[in-house]
């Protein structure tokens, strides 16, 4: 379905940057009156400056876990088991909450999901951006000049400057996303994670604003992390992705080789179950099944009871991460089996 | 119902459908058997939740303990109690209290720290100070045949206690369903016709929630003679029509909006029809937790009314409050702590008994509140 | 903003005519009339009879006296208290109105405030032990009797603690102690005037510095002006009284206020913490919160900054609501404290039978609950900015 004009990420991989964010082994559980939820399980990547990655999967899979993970916002009912997150080297898990508090917004900001509650009601939205500049810009910003790098910023993400004086309910919802885009941008953080920055908005207005964070990471030169259930949709923007299912990265590699040959049975099945405009016809493969329960989620790979590959040893033993080429890491012990690109649809 | 077969041996928990000779399916169990055993389901459910909330459970357990005094009054009066001296209105009894002789002067003095209780002035030649003497008394202090003592005019207090108990749950009960029916009617109407008959409902809510209760019904009891049933209907009334009616009205706006309301519209169903037998069965839970709300507040409201005197009723707790108050027993204080204390006590605990029980309720019936 | 305010005052007004009008009807509905309590007397030749009747407007048809009944309210003229004849029941109200309206207002200012910190902080520490603790002694004060929490207040505050220390640390009852007063220069409803004029005056003055610094200057300062000014403001009045002649009246009127006040402060407190400790929690669920966490706040700034003012807003709704609560619990705490207010009249006009004074009173206090009412929907708009520039 991909073909070679299609937009996709060319740049190699962040050759050349030292490493930005580091997450190894991450794993973390939500303790729930039913049991312990395995949310997270030895989750590993890495980001270099400047380079953007995505993260997909069905819902439920862990990925805004993993996000909150990063800025430390886990709910009150998550424990770290194990594992690290290093900015530029520090372990973010072994800072104390105030400590972690300067790394917020000023070196890790969020885009949220939800653009129509992300704002509080009563205050204004320069106040609001206002704040954290606050916190975080040294030497403190006078009234002016918080107030031209607001003004600047809006401009920059396409809302008029007048509406820095406006409550969040006099703004449309995609002006609304826009601004929060402008607030994530306030503090020049090194990082920004984009948690299905889309999802509520129409798709026009969808494309204009993917394209506009696309855009402003280029040119401002920080690392992404997209987060969102359609693959497609990050496959335009992004350097790496990385598949989640089940709490798990089950593949991990560039874009353009994850997007044209996947190899893990989930990522193939993921890809098939979208409708192409720009490939070739094609009979849909829907997935079958529901994401696993992970109060007890099931032996071995995590998969095996969707998966059309499974055999005995999949129901028994967790497969390695594995190296397929090129960096592309695949947790299969089939991924040979899995079809090529060419054939999809035909399976 | 009629060509059911096999009534000896329901199949309990299997709905499998055998087929009678003629072919056609047969249900084995009439249908109120399967209602009442998906009731019996529903209980068990609601019932596991509501245990969950502890405090809830407490609230349940004086609720009954209340109960069963009040069950219990009656039968002690007609076996154990001699009515002549434990009837709560009219009974009679001195029991002979022991009291101290002390010196002239002592009791008046406000620092001196004798028990007021069993202090006697030493008043004639025949007794001296330091001696104990023992007079027939009202109020006496607990004893052996007065449990909790006997109030200013020679009665029993637990069997006051007791008849009063039975009266509140009389005055609830009719408060809640007067509101219930009332606020549960008016919900619904004004849910389901829209236009010009809600606005006109919910304003009139507005106007009697603005309006405070008490002194309504001080001047409604200038006017009228406030008996207990009247009290009951006129809270049931007041708050039927408003606070109670607004919440069910947005309850039964969401069930109006549901489907299986158009389909039984579509299906023919009259506005009554549709308004008795999907609507407000629907809207009937969140009904029974504010019947708990009601009931709260038609206690606290009858005792407020009794202990201002403006209550035509013989004995309550409100009353007995008021006679401790106006015999001036008031700042005796620990002293005749038996006068105020046990009343004002059951006026509190069961109004909070019936307030936690409708907060687990709530829990319960707004899923929206129950810890994730 | 000022046409909201008036569409809400002609609401009012109707509201108010339909609430006087069930009330009329009331009074037709009852057994017997007005007039059989004081011309049914026998001894009254029937021409007499007949003449008082038409003088009390008796003779009308229903319509009439109903159009009488409703001219007279809406101009001020509510009859004579049967019960103090010839004074008329408006001198009555008038005399006695300011006394309810401080202790109506200081009790819900104050239960608002204190309740609403209360609950702000008990959201924040959910699951320990003060939580549960003060949860339930609110759940307990919510649903205590009130008379009788009133009289054990009375009891122990007014009467066992003076035993104890030796001095009246509160008076048990009354507006004023009568022997103090002898020889004053000042009538107590002076004094008292003078003590509302110069608190209001105070609080006018801080609103309105509060109210430039928040256009003028940044937030923290803002906040801190506001602080300081409002502090000002508390106790400016008490360096006024000090230094004046009314002092020891003053003082007086001051003993007598804070039992009564503190009593029906403590149980409408209860219920505004308990609303806004639930409030919070929801609040504490919504998306903007975790903005602001991401943003690096810390817990105090989320909290104080963003979560409180919004889960202000169903609090604020609820005044209604706890206004019923308060006028109702002020009627029993005037009656038990004999607090000389509105309450203690229409109490003492029930129990005389002066059905005029009676019907005037509880139309006052209808009157109040419309003003609170309408008071509760101005901070309402004044706090949410969506429905201010709807």
């Amino acid at each position: 379905m991909q073909t070679a004009d299609t937009p996709l990420s060319t740049r190699p991989s962040g050759s050349g940057m030292p490493a930005l964010l580091e997450v190894d082994n991450l794993t973390m559980e939500y303790h729930t009156e039913k049991g312990s939820v395995s949310a997270v399980n030895d989750v590993s990547f890495t980001i270099r400056a400047g380079e953007s990655m995505g993260l997909v999967g069905e819902s439920g899979c862990g990925k805004t876990s993993v996000a909150m993970a990063l800025l430390r916002l886990q709910a009150d009912n998550a424990e770290f088991k194990a594992g690290e997150i290093r900015l530029n080297g520090e372990n973010l898990l072994a800072l104390s909450e105030d400590e972690m508090r300067t790394h917020r917004w000023s070196d890790i900001s969020m885009v949220f999901q939800g653009a129509m509650n992300a704002w509080n009601p009563v205050q204004r939205v320069g106040d609001q951006i206002r704040e954290a500049m606050n916190l975080h810009i040294k030497p403190l910003p006078t009234a002016a000049e918080a107030r031209a790098r607001m003004e600047e910023l809006f401009v920059l993400v396409g809302v008029d400057p007048k509406m820095l004086d406006r409550y969040p309910h006099e703004f449309s919802g995609g002006m609304r996303q826009r601004a929060i885009i402008a607030m994530a941008l306030s503090c020049d953080p090194q990082l920004i994670i984009a948690d299905e920055p889309t999802t509520a908005l129409d798709v026009i207005v969808q494309d204009q604003i993917l394209n506009q964070l696309k855009r402003i990471q280029r040119d401002l030169g920080m690392a992404m992390i997209y987060i969102s259930h359609d693959i497609a949709v990050i496959a335009e923007v992004t350097d790496t992705i990385g598949v989640m299912y089940a709490g798990r990265i089950v593949e991990l590699g560039a874009t353009r080789e994850v997007f044209q040959r996947p190899k893990h049975p989930y990522a193939y099945l993921l890809l098939n179950s979208a409708p192409s405009i720009t490939g070739p016809r094609r009979k849909l493969a829907p997935l079958k099944g529901e994401p696993p329960n992970l109060l007890n989620p099931p032996t071995g790979c995590r998969f095996h009871p969707r998966c059309p590959f499974a055999t005995e040893k999949c129901t028994v033993e967790t497969p390695p991460l594995e190296d397929v080429g090129g960096g592309h890491l695949v947790e299969c012990w089939h991924w040979d089996q899995v079809p090529e690109t060419t054939e999809r649809g035909v399976a | 119902m009629s060509d059911r077969v096999d009534l000896e041996e329901p199949q309990v928990g299997d709905f499998q459908l055998p087929r009678a000779p003629g072919g056609g399916p047969v249900i084995q169990e009439p249908l109120w058997r399967i209602r009442l055993r998906l009731f019996r389901k529903a209980l068990r459910r609601n019932w596991a939740l509501f245990a969950k909330n502890k405090i809830g459970l407490v609230g349940l357990g004086i609720i009954i303990a209340f109960a069963l005094a009040a069950l219990a009054h009656p039968i002690l009066m007609d076996r154990v109690w001699d009515p002549a001296i434990y009837d709560p209105v009219r009974g009679y009894d001195a029991p002979r209290t022991e009291f101290l002789v002390v010196e002239n002067g002592t009791v008046e003095d406000p620092t001196s720290e004798i028990d007021h209780a069993t202090a006697r002035l030493k008043t004639t030649p025949f007794v001296k100070v330091g001696e104990t003497i023992s007079i027939p008394s009202q109020p006496a202090p607990p004893s052996d045949s007065h449990w909790l003592g006997t109030d200013p005019l020679g009665r029993d207090i637990l069997s006051q206690l007791m008849y009063s108990t039975r009266a509140a749950f009389l005055l609830g009960a009719i408060a809640a369903f007067v509101t219930v029916l009332i606020a549960t009617t008016v919900g619904s109407i004004a849910a389901y016709f829209g236009g010009w008959i809600d606005s006109l409902l919910m304003r009139f809510a507005d106007l009697v929630l603005l309006v405070p209760l008490i002194p309504i019904l001080i001047v409604i009891s200038s006017l009228f003679t406030l008996t207990l049933p009247l009290l009951g209907v006129l809270i049931g009334i007041l708050s039927g029509f408003g606070g109670t009616a607004i919440v069910l009205k947005s309850q039964a706006l969401s069930v109006s909006v549901k489907p299986f309301i158009d389909a039984a519209r579509v299906a023919g169903g009259s506005n009554a029809h549709i308004i008795f037998r999907h609507i407000i069965p629907n809207v009937l839970p969140l009904s029974f937790l504010y019947m708990m709300f009601t009931v709260t507040e038609a206690i606290a409201l009858e005792a407020t009314l009794s202990f201002l005197g403006l209550m035509n009723v013989q004995m309550s707790w409100g009353l007995m409050i008021n006679v401790a108050h106006s015999s001036g027993y008031l700042l005796s204080g620990t002293s005749y702590w038996w006068l105020l204390i046990p009343a004002g006590m059951a006026v509190t605990l069961l109004a909070a008994a019936f307030f936690l029980a409708g907060r687990a309720m709530d829990e319960v019936v707004n899923p929206r509140l129950r810890r994730r | 903003m000022t046409k909201f305010i008036s569409k809400r005052l002609v609401q009012m007004v109707i509201l108010f005519a339909i609430f006087l009008t069930i009330l009329f009807f009331l009074l037709e509905a009852q057994p017997g009339d007005l007039s059989q309590q004081y011309i049914g007397n026998p001894d009254i030749p029937p021409e007499e009879k007949a003449r008082l009747a038409a003088r009390l407007g008796l003779d009308q048809p229903l319509w009439g006296r109903y159009a009488a009944y409703m001219r007279n309210f809406f101009t001020g003229n509510m009859g004579v208290a049967l019960s103090q004849y010839p004074t008329s029941v408006s001198s009555l109200i008038l005399a006695a109105l300011p006394r309810t309206i401080v202790l109506f207002l200081s009790a819900t200012v104050l239960a608002y405030y204190l309740g609403f910190v209360t609950g702000k902080v008990l959201a924040w520490r959910r699951g320990k032990a003060t939580e549960y603790l003060l949860t339930l002694g609110g759940v307990g004060l919510y649903t205590i009797f009130y008379p009788w929490f009133a009289l054990l207040m009375i009891w122990f505050f007014g009467f066992t603690l003076s035993g104890w220390l030796g001095f009246t640390v509160f008076p048990i009852n009354k507006f004023i102690d009568a022997p103090e007063w002898t020889g004053s220069p000042f009538t107590t409803n002076a004094v008292f005037m003078r003590m509302i004029l110069v608190a209001t005056l105070a609080l006018f003055v801080a609103s309105v510095i509060t109210l430039l610094a928040r256009r003028r200057l940044e937030l923290p300062q803002a906040i801190r002006v506001r602080n300081w000014s409002f502090l000002a403001a508390v106790i400016f009045p008490f360096v006024y009284f000090w230094i004046s002649p009314m002092r020891k009246y003053a003082g007086d009127i001051l003993h007598h206020t804070i039992l009564p006040v503190g009593t029906l402060t403590l149980v409408a407190f209860a219920g505004i913490m308990l609303l806004t400790r639930s409030s919070m929690l929801e609040t504490l669920r919504e998306d903007y919160i975790l903005t602001a966490r991401a943003k690096g706040l810390s817990e105090k700034a989320i909290r104080d900054r963003h979560a409180a003012r919004n889960a202000l807003l169903p609090v604020v709704t609820s005044l209604v609501l706890a206004l019923a609560f308060v006028i109702g619990g002020g009627i029993i705490t005037e009656t038990v404290f004999s607090w000389p207010g509105i309450g203690l009249l229409l109490f003492q006009a029930v129990l005389l039978e002066d059905i005029p004074l009676a019907m005037g009173t509880l139309s006052i206090i209808a009157v109040l609950a419309l003003l609170g009412h309408l008071i509760a929907d101005i901070i309402y708009v004044y706090l949410d900015p969506r429905i201010r520039y709807q």
